[in-house]
């Protein structure tokens, strides 16, 4: 084991090998509060990767409702009990990670899913928590409650899959830090998807080896952004790269929204793995739950969040989500006008706070025909 | 090997390609001699592997098409063809270059535009259960063959008629078509004269219905394209089908062309129960709403019984944006839904009763004079005084001894005789002079000179001469002759209606809380103009809709909130508005005995075909009828049906309402059903022939479509992706029969009809609708069909983008189309006041209510005076189905909540809705493997319980206290049965055969977010046929498919359907309604399909739910989430945690 510095917890932790970190980090912001459980994502991702003999399962991307969603199932219920009660102190986490928990003569803290628990992929959608047995109003946050979180890999920078793999099939990419799974070298030991918290990676009993998301890196390598984004019609994507605390630029959209604004964050970071896709926490959930899955940032992130319609910097950027299939990696907002740009500085996008309304005149002479609203 | 089998393997070898057994197959066995990897974090030696992925992601080219089902959204999608097989689809991401004719442009704040479901597309377009090739049923053809035999009464012998057990036998398209056009001819003939008219009294139709066809035998043949504006060409055809039987008609009858008369086209909107049958009684128009993008706009938006999320899923981002950009989200819905956890504010309601709940906060807003007053004075009949002898509204010429005056504000008044211009082209409002006589003038009380005045239906919006009139309190006017009445206005009459729902009694029948009533009036008063209320199918589905879409308007015009781009009510169910593309008569209604072959040119139009709502098809094939009396007007008189064929349109039949006593009653009444699909649905199960139709991605004839819920006007271009199977445009399928008709008759004509499709030229056509259609002049349609295929759509050229209905009216001072053209609440009419509904009234549900069933909720009231059923020669007490529709009783709210429903005594006491969802637009494409097993919690794509009829399954929401009441685990399978008196159909006492399929097992699923007594099933789910039952029971698998056709069900038994009903209110039938004609700007009156038309309600249904089997594998114990402490109620330790938080300690 290795010390290492995990920045989401504020500390040094142990890892199976020392730190070493890719020249670009791939990374994401998931709005939760746009997240309509569509489910496109999925789709997206299924119909391009894994829609072959012995995937039928898999889902390299899912969409959950907590708290009574999963998938598989009672992934995170099964590990934060084998895990304990932890605690954080001032933004820095006081327990143990998955790494520091794990049990003698393994590297993490870890369970194997058995087939049957990738049944019920959409267990528990929509089921809220708090029986409502009548008439209500809930105002926020709502005391009945659930909300949708989209998961794909977290392409983290410690990762549990790759530290656990016996053959050291797993590495991340220098380029862009996008954890893949060598296909060609696998034998299949599922050490891996037995260590992943998050449980994305799975294994392929047709194939005899495990496999996971990877981030759509041929699309990613052409600057574009991965399928799960581009077709999320719910707009709450935004694919990029994160830089570390210390050097973030607030023109990368990312890290304005990570670091700058620290309204996206990330997912289950008591685990230890510095997982690379933020998350906005919902604003109509109760403070408790969403501490223990996004840390302690959640009530600042919703402050910010619910102040969005006089943040025009917030409002604006987060407008240019899903508006373009590049990757935007600076932004900037001029008046009314937010510009996403890519990596060579070309302008790819322009989205206005709001669309603009067409008014036609009511009779078109150059036709000789009405334009109407009620034809 | 047929196409079927190869273009299957085709399919399966590409995708093979696309997975891993390739190159895992050949791991590289280098690894073992090279160095061990010191730090994968860092550095990995070999990542040629790499390319494997990228080999997957590569395509040999796109091409764009449009996807469609009836959602609204029309999304035109990339195709990505590998090896000539498309493998994968996504997003054209340029929707926001699209343009109009002036240069205004949209934003990509519009892309992408996509969903899952049609992602899942590419598995159907190869899927095993396309439409391969034209099948027809072996004893249709039997009945073909052996010349049509008939019994003394004219009805085919039975045992040509064992549909949806028979087997099928394969056909080109040429004698499908031949054999439709013979069934065509032979019904027509055998019903056609007074022989046809013994014939049918003989098979005991109503006489009215006999008497409405005129001795037109071609009558009885019903047509349906399915929502048409899905495609002009492909679904509207069937009408212009149904105009071409006059033809037929003609030369039966021997009658020239001024005495033919057509076929019968079925109504669409109103079918499906999408339209908000109330807009019009209150706008005199189809209905109000406006583009889902206005949300930004708002200042609030209240989602009102619509799951927004779910059901727009591609819009959806505009209500959260809006939302971030500060505008207030309040969600009612009958749960906590999928919006509900999108919303600031989410108000949970009783099904059934938001009616009362606008009444309720109306009344509010009225007991504190928080009303925009303007809006009342210039826009609504709320000052105009109504006679409280007669209930009819007071007129000038009763007062004043005046004739009705000239009028000039954008109306032309059209003399008899006098022809009006095409739809397309006319600008002011058209009033043909008898209807201007008919409703004169009206008469308000202006308190400046204590006195009574005239006002026309000139004076709105600027005009509107309001400046003090008398709101409250009764007025003793004089008339003319000398007479003294007493009087009151509207706004008095509403007034004292609306007190009896002061915020707690609303409480009390609505279950919103009384604060939460006092709170969202005054924040929707506080400024007007700037609330948008997006109304869903939800509260439209009960029989009591179009009390909801009165009150509701009424809540709408007191705070200002009608034909603003901020401010306005939208009604969001269906894509339905054809009258989009008012030009849409030049293709339908084209004069079949004077066609126009010149493409150059336009079509002379006359319309040959009569419509008719398919509710009275759904009703057990007649008018509603209560004791004595007929409450269907006779401008709704439908006819027998005998012949049903259909298009894009699954709604009709396999997933109709009361469909189970539909197939085992009504189906055997009617003698041919045609369907063209290319997936084969529940319909086809039941049909007597299937045409194979063309899928979204292989059409070879372009078509148009266009939206009431975004702003674009898209092309389906023509594809280059070659057909799979024996696959037609739906188009050439109807030429196919049009010459198929022409060879029989000898009647060229019939073919002449659809020259343009058989040229391969369907643009002209399309050409002539876009010419013709007020939005949509200037377009040319090979320009449009050009971006389409780059992927981009145009904007439609209405008056404004995003649409608003009602802009005018408040912009341009344009009147409604009323005869007040004010927004009209008080209806005047002897049917509104014989059903105690001129007032916007409040209904209990008809059968999803524990209490009385759709009585009328008043105190008593000087203008509430209904015929009850005493008048109708009925006893008070009978509360059966039949009578329960026309049945006037009023009682007050405590009364009604006092009381019971005559079923609760034998344990029916839960409400069971069945709303639609996000995995099917309607039932597309939910037996697609990746989209099903996400479909609820039942989902397993392996099916571990081999129960399971699918690797989703159907399943019942209930409140977990309920459920554990009844007996019931979370999982379970139980019993769903509704009125035993004809549900799931009249006789299933004795009829354990059909039975069998019909009655409603599914599994309970423990849901926290509904109220206690109400239970809910998802609409979209394909239900169980005598085919799937038979795969059940006899395949090794298990799976509820049909061994002979692969149709597959969600259910092993029933389905949502077997706890609805077909239901007629009096109030959608009636004659005298003033409304705006279908196309263009002339008034007319009465029946109009898709406008003012019965609805149905099938959101409305009392169950009884009981235990079948237990919910684990194999039927032993648990079902396994529940076993894990993983569910609701049975949360283990850990998730006991977890749910509060506790893992993270402060």
């Amino acid at each position: 084991m290795a010390r290492v510095y995990n920045w989401q917890i504020g500390r040094d932790m142990s890892y199976w090998y020392p730190e070493s970190r890719p020249k670009r980090q791939f990374a994401a912001i998931f709005d939760t509060n746009k997240c309509i459980a569509c489910q496109t994502c999925t789709l997206a991702c299924k119909t391009t990767w894994t829609s072959g003999k012995g995937q039928e399962f898999m889902l390299w991307n899912n969409v959950e409702t907590k708290p009574y969603g999963f998938y598989p199932v009672g992934w995170d219920v099964k590990l934060l009990g084998e895990l304990g009660p932890q605690t954080w102190t001032q933004g820095a986490y006081d327990g143990r990670t998955i790494f520091e928990a794990a049990r003698p003569g393994e590297r993490a803290l870890g369970w194997l899913p058995t087939d049957i628990d990738y049944a019920n992929p959409n267990l528990g959608e929509d089921d809220c928590l708090g029986q409502v047995d009548g008439g209500a109003m809930f105002s926020l946050p709502h005391m009945s409650w659930f909300f949708y979180l989209a998961r794909i890999c977290n392409h983290c920078t410690y990762p549990a899959c790759l530290a656990s793999c016996p053959r050291a099939s797993i590495y991340k990419r220098p380029e862009d830090g996008i954890v893949l799974l060598d296909q060609s070298r696998c034998r299949g030991y599922q050490e891996c998807v037995k260590a992943c918290p998050y449980k994305k990676v799975y294994y392929n009993a047709m194939t005899g080896t495990s496999e996971k998301c990877i981030a759509c890196f041929p699309k990613f390598e052409m600057g574009l952004q991965p399928q799960c984004f581009v077709n999320c019609i719910g707009k709450i994507r935004l694919a990029g790269y994160v830089s570390t605390p210390d050097a973030a630029r607030p023109e990368n959209p990312i890290d304005y929204l990570v670091h700058v604004r620290k309204i996206a964050l990330p997912l289950f970071p008591q685990f230890g793995l510095e997982p690379n896709v933020y998350y906005i926490p919902p604003v109509h959930v109760p403070a408790p739950f969403l501490r223990q899955l996004f840390g302690p940032g959640v009530v600042e992130a919703i402050a910010a969040y619910r102040n969005a319609a006089t943040d025009l910097d917030l409002s604006g950027l987060l407008g240019l989500f899903g508006s373009t299939e590049q990757v935007v990696t600076s932004w900037r907002r001029e008046g009314e006008v937010t510009i996403g740009r890519n990596d060579r500085g070309v302008e790819v996008v322009r989205t206005p706070l709001r669309e603009p309304v067409h008014i036609r005149a009511a009779f078109d002479p150059e036709y000789a025909v009405a334009r109407t609203n009620c034809p | 090997m047929s196409t079927h089998d190869l273009n299957r393997r085709q399919f399966l070898a590409a995708a093979a390609r696309a997975g891993f057994g390739a190159f895992v197959a050949s791991a590289s066995s280098a690894w073992a001699l090279q160095d061990p990897i010191a730090n994968p974090l860092a550095v990995y030696p070999n990542r040629g592997w790499e390319q494997s992925y990228r080999d997957l992601w590569r395509y040999d080219s796109t091409f764009t098409f449009v996807c469609a089902p009836n959602d609204t959204h029309n999304c035109l999608l990339n195709a990505y063809v590998r090896d000539g097989v498309v493998t994968r689809l996504g997003p054209t991401m340029k929707y926001g270059e699209a343009t109009d004719l002036y240069g205004n442009r949209t934003t990509h704040r519009w892309d992408p535009r996509i969903c899952q479901k049609g992602l899942a597309l590419t598995r159907r377009f190869y899927g095993d259960r396309r439409v391969a090739h034209c099948r027809v049923r072996d004893g249709f053809k039997r009945w073909v063959e052996a010349g049509f035999p008939r019994g003394q009464d004219g009805r085919p012998p039975v045992e040509y008629f064992n549909r949806a057990r028979d087997q099928w036998v394969r056909m080109t398209h040429e004698e499908a078509a031949d054999i439709v056009a013979r069934a065509l001819v032979n019904i027509a003939e055998t019903y056609s004269g007074d022989a046809g008219a013994e014939r049918l009294k003989a098979q005991h139709y109503d006489d009215e219905m006999i008497q409405t066809m005129r001795g037109a035998g071609t009558q009885v043949l019903k047509f349906r394209g399915g929502m048409p504006l899905l495609g002009l060409t492909r679904v509207f055809g069937l009408y212009r089908m149904a105009n071409t039987m006059a033809l037929l008609d003609a030369r039966i009858r021997g009658l020239g062309p001024e005495q033919a008369v057509g076929g019968r086209g079925f109504d669409n909107y109103s079918w499906h129960t999408d339209l908000p049958p109330g807009h019009p009684m209150v706008t005199g128009q189809q209905t109000v709403e406006f583009d889902l993008s206005a949300a930004e706009h708002a200042r609030t938006v209240v989602v009102w019984g619509m799951n927004w999320i779910c059901t727009k899923m591609p819009d959806a981002h505009w209500l959260t944006e809006a939302r971030l950009k500060g505008t207030r989200i309040v969600v009612v819905a009958c749960e906590y839904s999928a919006t509900s956890s999108k919303g600031d504010d989410a108000i949970v309601v009783r099904p059934g009763t938001t009616p009362a709940l606008a009444l309720g906060l109306s009344h509010v807003i009225l007991r504190e004079k928080l009303y925009d007053a303007d809006y009342v004075r210039r826009f609504t009949d709320l000052p105009l005084l109504v006679r409280m002898d007669t209930l009819k509204m007071l007129r000038a010429s009763e007062v004043f001894g005046t004739e009705p005056a000239a009028l000039d504000n954008q109306t032309h008044v059209l003399a008899a005789g006098q022809a009006a211009p095409a739809p397309g082209v006319q600008r002011d409002q058209i009033v043909p002079a008898a209807l201007r006589a008919e409703w004169g003038d009206y008469v308000w009380w202006d308190r400046r000179t204590n006195g009574p005045r005239a006002i026309t239906r000139d004076d709105v919006g600027i005009r509107s001469p309001l400046a003090d009139p008398q709101l409250e309190g009764a007025v003793e006017v004089t008339l003319a002759d000398g007479q003294r009445v007493r009087c009151r206005p509207v706004f008095d009459l509403v007034q004292e209606y609306a007190a009896h729902f002061d915020p707690k009694t609303t409480e009390a029948l609505t279950w919103a809380p009384a604060a939460a009533v006092e709170s969202l009036a005054r924040h929707l008063a506080a400024v007007p103009g700037t609330t948008l209320f997006a109304m869903g199918m939800g509260p439209n589905q009960f029989f009591n809709n179009d009390n909801k879409d009165r009150d509701v308007l009424l809540l709408a015009a007191l705070t200002g909130n009608i034909g603003r781009v901020g401010g306005n009510v939208g009604s969001y169910a269906g894509n339905y508005r054809v009258a989009l593309l008012n030009g849409s008569p030049q293709w339908i209604n084209e004069n079949p005995f004077d066609l126009e072959l010149d493409p150059a040119r336009p079509a002379r139009v006359r319309q040959y075909w009569r419509a008719e709502s398919a509710h009275y098809y759904n009703h057990e094939d007649h008018p509603l009828r209560v004791g004595t009396r007929l409450l269907t007007g006779k401008t709704h008189m439908p006819t027998p049906t005998k012949s049903m064929w259909f298009a894009n349109a699954n709604s009709i039949l396999g997933n109709v309402k009361w469909h189970y006593n539909t197939v085992v009653n009504v189906l055997p009444r009617i003698e041919m059903i045609a369907v063209n699909e290319w997936w084969w649905s529940g319909s086809c199960e039941w049909a007597d022939v299937v045409f194979a139709a063309d899928s979204w991605a292989e059409l070879k004839h372009p078509d148009l479509t266009a939206s009431v819920t975004n702003p674009f006007l898209n092309v389906f271009p023509r594809t280059p992706l070659k057909r799979i199977f024996e696959s037609k445009g739906d188009v050439e399928i109807l030429a196919d029969v049009g010459d198929a008709m022409a060879r029989l008759t000898g009647d060229q004509r019939f073919s002449d009809a659809w020259t343009f499709v058989r040229r391969g030229e369907t643009v002209h056509y399309l050409q002539r609708i876009l010419d013709a259609s007020s939005n949509a002049r200037g377009y040319r349609i090979g320009d449009l069909e050009t971006k389409a295929q780059a992927g981009v759509p145009v904007l439609l050229m209405s008056r404004t983008s995003p649409k608003v209905v009602g802009f005018e009216q408040v912009v341009d001072s344009r009147p409604w189309y009323t005869k007040t053209g004010r927004l009209e609440f008080y209806r005047e009419e002897d049917e509104f006041i014989e059903a105690g509904e001129n007032l916007p009234v409040h209904r209990e549900p008809i059968d999803s209510t524990f209490h009385e069933p759709n009585v009328i909720v008043a105190r008593a009231h000087e203008a509430i005076r209904p015929a009850g059923p005493e008048a109708y020669g009925v006893a008070r007490d009978d509360l059966s189905n039949e009578v329960r529709q026309g049945r006037n009783v009023v009682k007050t709210a405590a009364e009604t909540v006092a009381s019971a429903h005559p079923l609760a005594k034998d344990g029916y006491r839960f409400v069971f809705h069945t709303p639609k969802y996000r995995h099917g637009s309607h039932t597309t494409p939910i037996d697609t493997d990746m989209v099903a097993m996400l479909f609820g919690p039942f989902g397993d794509v392996y099916r571990h319980d081999r129960r399971m009829p699918f690797v989703t399954e159907g399943y019942v929401d209930i409140n977990p206290s309920d459920a554990k009441d009844l007996g019931i685990d979370d999982g379970d399978y139980v019993w769903i049965d509704s009125d035993p008196s004809d549900r799931p159909f009249r006789g299933w006492q004795k009829n354990k055969r059909d039975y069998e399929f019909a009655r409603l097992i599914c599994r309970a699923r423990y849901y926290p977010g509904t109220p206690r007594g109400v239970t809910r099933m998802w609409f979209n789910m394909y239900g169980a046929t005598p085919g799937s039952v038979e795969g059940r029971k006899t395949r090794p698998d298990g799976l509820a498919r049909n061994p002979r056709t692969n149709y597959q069900a969600m259910f092993r038994s029933g389905s949502h359907q077997s706890a609805t009903r077909g239901w007629l209110k009096p109030t959608w039938m009636t004659d005298s309604l003033v409304r705006k004609e279908m196309f263009g700007q002339a008034i007319g009156q009465g029946f109009l399909p898709d406008v003012h038309c019965p609805t149905g309600a099938p959101r409305e249904a009392i169950v009884k739910i009981s235990r079948a089997e237990p919910g684990g594998i194999g039927a032993r114990g648990l079902w396994r989430p529940a076993e894990l402490g993983l569910r609701p109620r049975y949360e283990s330790q850990a998730m006991t945690i977890y749910l509060a938080g506790g893992f993270i300690g402060d």
